[in-house]
């Protein structure tokens, strides 16, 4: 009898097919040892395949039932669980759905399931420590000091940026869609930024431009340097021009609005996706209306002022 | 109040019909007297419109992690309104892997948050060198995986700062080396670790069928007052290779040779605690409702006699 620990790493073994050595340690008992092992072989796929069905429904829908069976065990053999809590198991599937049909007419699989774990871990995410920033948070901010402000995001917030109509797809692949809806996959992109209210998730589809300046001040990028990363992937760089004054007239405009405004809340019957703004294709980035769209979303939590001394602890 | 360990629940308390249990010791146990139903994300919304009337929910530790969320709110809301205990699925205690640390972590700050009425692991193991099969697999009963589970025990409690309960598993085979009795292993953890146990009816029903012992022996193998809660589940009759074998799928009614077992059970251990499970092919909220019932009405019966 093998000591505890062989044992467990030859019953593994066994349950990934590599090896079927525990065989010898099972008491048949009227049943052999293989069908017993099988048992829990069918066990482990059956909850597996079940588990990821459950984060991307999406996917198993737009690839039939019986394929998405396929599909699991094959990503079950690339990516087997490597916690207890099945919740993690589908943080690869995107990236594993990117490489598999890279190429192919269902490339767009990879961006949908992209879209799905982000919803999932929007579900799953903490609630902010803080309250959601208002306006006056600016009030004790210089304004030589704007274009050093970094901003703390809700911690649901996720960004899904795609080539595909991936929203589109999402929505007319609902348990309620009628499912017979044809999408032409080149009808243009969705840049998601997806974010939890207190009633649900919800995907908003934002030009380029406002994305890639959400998206960067989420990464903890300075309002000055977002500023510059959303005029350099505008359409049109009419806006660059004006990126040198734009931190500190992004402030200013934003907060002339947006002071004393309430935002409403977003009722749980009309969640799921709103189109933000201008579409992917729009004119001019105007750093001002896309930071007071940032406060409208309700989903900064807090400000400071980025310190380059402080923020290198080894600096004299 | 929420550092404190609360004490467990024995067994001869007084029955009582409120189910109010506002955080009181004296009213979670009088409560948990009556059988509770498992919390499952399909009934969210109803369980809160509604606050069925059953004396207790019993979550699954790893579907309320968040710490935020929808989920999140309906665990403390469903707290605020019942006793709750905490049952995890994935710990992976017998496993010879080191324990999670994070997963562990994520059980005790939440048995911190909600101070639940218990906390519960398997006595199985579902992992090695990193990879999970995320299912509880049996382990050889012997001296060396005893000592071993002994010392998990210790290790969760230690991180709890409370006891702790382990539940019996329904197993689809045994290893030729095992040379303790399921019930003698069992009974010898709780005795050496100080955890209780929950006493899975439907387990050693299973079980027995299964490997072929009488359930009865079984339930003579386990000490009266180390059982703190039962679960009644269902399973399901299942050909593998021409012989009959009993999956423990929780996707059915309990059975009624499961039925007959509790009363034995609870002639032998006292009015415990119990709680009706039902995973897969989750039916609507009365059926469990209903359920809950059926073991009311065993409970009571004795109850009534050991009063």
């Amino acid at each position: 009898m093998p000591a505890l620990r062989e044992l467990q790493l030859a019953f593994v073994a066994a349950m990934f097919g590599e090896s079927d050595e525990v065989s010898a340690h099972v008491r048949e008992n009227g049943m052999s040892a293989e069908a017993r092992l099988g048992i829990y072989q069918n066990n482990l796929r059956e909850g597996f395949i079940k588990a990821l069905a459950l984060g991307f429904p999406v996917i198993e829908r737009l690839s039939g039932t019986d394929y998405f069976r396929q599909l699991a065990l094959e990503f079950l053999g690339a990516h087997p669980s490597r916690s207890g809590n099945l919740h993690h198991i589908g943080a690869p599937f995107a990236p594993f759905l990117a490489r598999k049909f890279e190429g192919t007419q269902y490339a767009y699989f990879a961006d949908v399931a992209a879209l799905e774990w982000a919803y999932e871990e929007a579900q799953l995410a903490a609630d902010a420590d803080t309250d959601v920033l208002s306006a006056e948070a600016f009030a004790g901010v210089a304004s030589e000091d704007y274009e050093r402000l970094t901003f703390e995001f809700h911690p649901a917030c996720r960004f899904v940026q795609s080539r595909y109509p991936i929203v589109k797809i999402w929505r007319a692949n609902q348990p309620d869609a009628s499912g017979d809806e044809v999408i032409d996959l080149a009808s243009g992109g969705d840049n998601v930024l997806v974010l939890r209210t207190p009633e649900c998730v919800e995907f908003h589809s934002l030009p380029a431009a406002s994305f890639a300046f959400f998206e960067a001040l989420a990464r903890g990028e300075t309002l000055g340097s977002a500023v510059d990363s959303a005029a350099g992937s505008a359409v049109e760089s009419a806006a660059e021009s004006a990126v040198d004054s734009a931190a500190g007239s992004a402030v200013d405009s934003a907060l002339g609005s947006a002071v004393g405004s309430t935002p409403d809340c977003v009722p749980a019957a009309a969640c799921a996706h709103r189109t933000d703004g201008a579409s992917a294709n729009e004119t001019a980035f105007d750093p001002g209306a896309a930071l007071r769209h940032l406060l409208e979303l309700r989903i900064l939590t807090a400000l400071r002022v980025f310190d380059a001394l402080r923020s290198q602890p080894d600096a004299e | 109040m929420t550092d404190t360990p609360r004490p467990l629940p024995g067994n001869g308390l007084l029955d009582c019909a409120n189910r109010d249990a506002s955080g009181a010791v004296g009213q979670a146990r009088a409560s948990a007297l009556r059988a509770g139903i498992g919390l499952r994300a399909i009934h969210h919304k109803e369980v809160i419109a509604r606050g069925p009337a059953v004396g207790w929910f019993e979550a699954h530790s790893e579907n309320y992690f968040a710490r935020g969320g929808a989920a999140r709110e309906v665990i403390e809301a469903v707290r605020r309104n019942y006793p709750l205990s905490l049952h995890g699925v994935g710990l992976s205690m017998g496993s010879t892997d080191p324990l999670d640390a994070t997963h562990l972590g994520e059980i005790v700050r939440l048995a911190r948050e909600l101070d639940p009425l218990f906390v519960s692991e398997h006595l199985s193991w579902g992992s090695a060198s990193g990879r999970f099969t995320n299912d509880l697999l049996p382990l050889p009963y012997t001296e060396e995986a005893l000592r071993h589970m002994i010392s998990r025990v210790a290790q969760v409690q230690e991180a709890l700062g409370r006891q702790m309960l382990i539940e019996n598993i329904s197993s689809y085979l045994q290893f030729a080396h095992s040379p303790i009795d399921e019930w003698d292993f069992f009974a010898e953890l709780a005795r050496q670790s100080g955890c209780g146990l929950l006493l899975d009816v439907n387990n050693v029903y299973v079980n027995a069928m299964n490997h072929g012992f009488d359930a009865l022996r079984f339930l003579d193998g386990i000490p009266r007052g180390v059982v703190q809660e039962i679960h009644l589940a269902g399973h399901s009759l299942c050909t593998v290779g021409g012989r009959e074998i009993r999956i423990d799928t929780h996707s059915t009614p309990v059975c009624d040779a499961v039925w007959s077992l509790y009363s034995a059970a609870l002639e032998r251990f006292g009015p415990v605690p119990t709680l009706i499970e039902w995973d897969s092919d989750i039916p609507m909220l009365d059926v469990l409702v209903a359920e809950a019932l059926k073991a009311d009405r065993v409970l009571e019966a004795h109850h009534a006699r050991a009063a």
